[in-house]
């Protein structure tokens, strides 16, 4: 457990993951009422991660359930095991002869065979998926949703069910309740509005793109290898792409990446070469390259202009005198 | 404590967002697991329990600060700002505070009891708790005095004043500056004195006015977009303003997301067919007759294919633009779909849209690169086009949705080429951004065409589009 604000932020950086005060205060809540946290955000800004480091922090087995069009009770609760107890019932065939041995009509056979239908309806043949599993786990756990607005709304409505009352009812078996209330963590990529009742029951918490000093932070924490000059370029780089009218603006996964990759290619320095040949890693879409290189280009026009301005030879400048 | 949050979220749901008591009850016992902390925490812990669209943000922000600082701070800064203007340090500043203190005392004691109101002597001595509570209360029984919704910040500063009795306080406090020199302060201090009181009335006008402010966003919260959204949704397509147009486009972007929505939610359902006994017998001969392996059978998924004319014509300008944007994102959305847009020639605009970016295709696209989008609309001879090039591609399975007004410029309507395109296609929809009752007159020729449409709709504004939409993919 959490014992304050200041602590969720002081776990979190020992995990390599550095918050804002927000989103620790949300985290704090959550773990302290007992809600659900709705996480919203643009792809890429560290929605799943969140969830993942709340597990370590807190030593809890994380529980995650990727939503997905068509996502149904069956895979997201529990599911008979159709094949498992038509097995049983071929190999105990003699078993049964044996119960049945001695029966006279047809009902009391029936009755006799429905006694023991209990058996066939246990739990030993129930296959768990990922919400009953966080709602029975013996030990507290963190239970992730991941991208509730890809699922339907029938299956929003019947997750609501389950966080409010965190008890799921099977016909054959009676209703079980959580032996513990899991932490559960929605996350919602905004693809559609996720109804109201469900963001009523949850604490909301809108990650954005991080500043640029703290982008740099995360930067240096997750790839300690890169250069802090090169650092620094590649976060401005990123944060003044991000003005731009892109499909997909460039998220922190995206320059961990770019960053990770200028590492191994043991790039000191930002030049347009460099820049160009590496820009896939941060751009998911021809039209946003092209729109990001004029961009670029200024960008190292501006770089150029500042270490001129520091005195040092520019490269370039060299090729012309010789 | 209590009070306060709820008339907070009273506050913000005037702003237009919408927070139940489960929120505010949600939002109390959160404070109560942090307890109050600094300003900043109760603005998170705030934030996370009511604040549930990120598009809330923005204003939830601007409401905090100005219920929960704006008087506040509006005192203690002009407390600090009185300081600097009478150009001494904080430490004279207390000293002659201190002076008007021991003057005031002495005062009271000549003339027997003719002590200063409570606001006068809180406004003199700085004691910002008392100010706030004063004009926190002079707020409230404005407030409880019916009749001032709708006033303006002046009105309101005016009727704050009154509730202070600011005329009195002025009175005393200047009766005060004259009777410095009386009451045995030497010249230079006096002069002080005079200027700090001088300096705390305009101090006193202006926290007034900070609090009529407040009031004014009180009483006449800003019109918010979801409010101002519904009225766009009845707005016609003619009429839109720039900044409207610009909303428009967001407003059609989400049809398009909950078309994406309702079509992924029927094609879930068709995924699974009824129990395929036979299938299931063949296929279980190899477990000796026991059905380990249940088969269904599998629907046929009904693709729909969709042929969209698009009338992009001076006359529907504004109309065709959104019209564009509604077909892209039913291309978008469909895996066969084929967008034309015409004028008098009839052009392919298929390849633009899968190429290009929504804007760019649009603005590619009314630019004329694909056909010539001024000359004169001439919707027989552009459906003749159709008919001589497209009309193979069309069959049974196809939805052919035009839109347009219909205004031929008394060209002829050739409408025998609908004719045939509703004998081949699955359905014909026309679309008409035109009011009802004008369709047929002068050179409209929607009462020829409508003949051979399954669905005529108009469809001028938002709100008419989304019910087709609903029509279209429920059907």
């Amino acid at each position: 457990m959490f014992s304050s604000i200041d602590d969720v932020v002081q776990q979190f950086a020992g995990q390599k993951y550095i918050c804002s005060r927000s989103i620790a205060t949300v985290v704090y809540l959550a773990s302290k009422m007992g809600k659900p946290i709705l996480v919203e955000g643009p792809a890429g800004v560290g929605k799943t991660e969140l969830a993942k480091v709340i597990s370590r922090c807190l030593d809890q087995e994380l529980i995650r359930l990727q939503c997905y069009e068509g996502l149904d009770e069956a895979k997201a609760l529990y599911e008979w095991e159709y094949g498992k107890q038509l097995l049983y019932t071929q190999i105990l065939k003699d078993k049964i002869g044996e119960v049945l041995a001695g029966t006279g009509t047809l009902r009391e056979a029936v009755d006799r065979i429905s006694a023991q239908d209990g058996v066939f309806f246990s739990e030993r043949f129930i296959l768990p998926r990922p919400l009953l599993r966080a709602i029975t786990s013996e030990k507290p756990a963190v239970l992730l949703v991941d991208e509730i607005d890809k699922s339907d709304s029938e299956f929003e409505a019947f997750l609501l069910e389950i966080l409010s009352d965190f008890q799921v009812s099977v016909p054959e078996l009676g209703t079980i309740s959580a032996k513990n209330i899991p932490l559960v963590i929605l996350t919602s990529n905004n693809s559609r509005e996720v109804s109201d009742a469900l963001k009523r029951r949850c604490l909301h918490l809108f990650i954005d793109y991080p500043s640029q000093a703290h982008e740099l932070e995360i930067v240096k924490l997750k790839v300690p290898e890169v250069a802090d000059a090169l650092a620094a370029d590649v976060v401005s780089v990123v944060q003044s792409v991000r003005k731009l009218d892109l499909k997909k603006s460039p998220s922190i996964s995206e320059t961990l990446d770019w960053a990770r990759a200028l590492a191994l290619l043991n790039v000191e320095s930002l030049g347009e070469d460099t820049v160009n040949d590496t820009l896939t890693t941060i751009f998911k879409y021809e039209g946003d390259v092209r729109k990001a290189q004029t961009e670029l280009r200024d960008f190292m026009a501006r770089q150029k202009a500042r270490t001129r301005a520091d005195g040092q030879p520019d490269p370039a400048d060299k090729d012309v005198l010789h | 404590m209590e009070a306060r949050i709820l008339e907070f979220a009273a506050l913000l749901r005037k702003h237009g967002m919408r927070i139940s008591p489960a929120e505010s009850l949600d939002s109390l016992l959160a404070l109560q697991s942090t307890g109050l902390g600094t300003r900043d925490t109760v603005k998170e812990v705030l934030r996370a329990t009511m604040v549930k669209r990120s598009s809330d943000l923005p204003t939830f922000d601007e409401v905090f600060d100005l219920y929960f600082s704006a008087l506040g701070e509006a005192i203690r800064e002009s407390g600090e700002q009185a300081a600097q203007a009478l150009g001494t340090t904080l430490a004279d500043y207390q000293k002659l505070l201190e002076q008007l203190e021991e003057l005031l005392k002495k005062r009271q004691e000549q003339q027997g009891g003719n002590e200063l109101s409570e606001l006068a002597r809180a406004l003199l001595r700085h004691d910002d708790g008392t100010l706030q509570r004063r004009m926190r209360e002079a707020s409230e029984s404005m407030r409880e005095g019916s009749g001032q919704s709708g006033k303006q910040e002046g009105q309101l500063g005016h009727a704050i004043g009154e509730q202070l009795r600011l005329g009195e306080i002025v009175r005393e406090l200047e009766g005060l500056s004259d009777e410095l020199e009386q009451l045995g302060a030497d010249a230079e201090t006096a002069a002080k004195l005079r200027e700090l009181i001088k300096r705390r009335l305009a101090d006193l006008a202006d926290i007034i006015k900070r609090a009529a402010r407040l009031e004014a966003a009180r009483e006449n919260p800003k019109p918010k977009d979801a409010t101002g959204l519904q009225s766009l949704g009845e707005k016609s397509f003619y009429y839109l303003t720039e900044d409207e147009i610009r909303k428009m486009k967001d407003a059609v972007a989400r049809l398009a997301h909950r078309l994406k929505h309702v079509v992924s939610i029927k094609r879930q359902r068709a995924k699974r067919g009824a129990f395929d006994l036979q299938r299931t017998l063949r296929h279980n001969t190899q477990f000796g007759g026991v059905p380990f392996d249940v088969q269904f059978d599998r629907r046929k998924k009904n693709r729909p294919q969709i042929v969209v004319l698009c009338d992009v014509s001076d006359s529907v300008r504004n109309v065709s633009r959104f019209m564009l944007q509604f077909v892209y994102s039913l291309q978008d959305l469909y895996s066969k779909v084929r967008s034309f847009i015409f004028v008098s020639d009839m052009g392919e605009v298929t390849k633009l849209f899968e190429d290009h970016d929504i804007n760019e295709a649009i603005e590619l696209a009314l630019r004329g690169d694909v056909i010539n989008v001024f000359a004169h609309s001439d919707f027989g001879r552009a459906f003749k086009m159709f008919h001589r090039d497209h009309l193979a591609s069309i069959n049974r399975r196809t939805t052919v949705i035009v839109l347009g007004d219909a205004r031929n410029n008394y060209n002829l309507p050739h409408e025998w080429v609908l004719r045939d395109v509703q004998r081949k296609a699955k359905q014909v929809i026309w679309l008409n951004p035109e009011n009802k009752t004008t369709w047929g007159f002068g050179d409209s020729e929607m009462d020829r065409y409508m003949a051979f449409c399954d669905v005529v709709e108009e469809c001028r504004n938002l709100n008419q589009l989304y019910r087709v939409v609903d029509r279209l993919v429920l059907s």
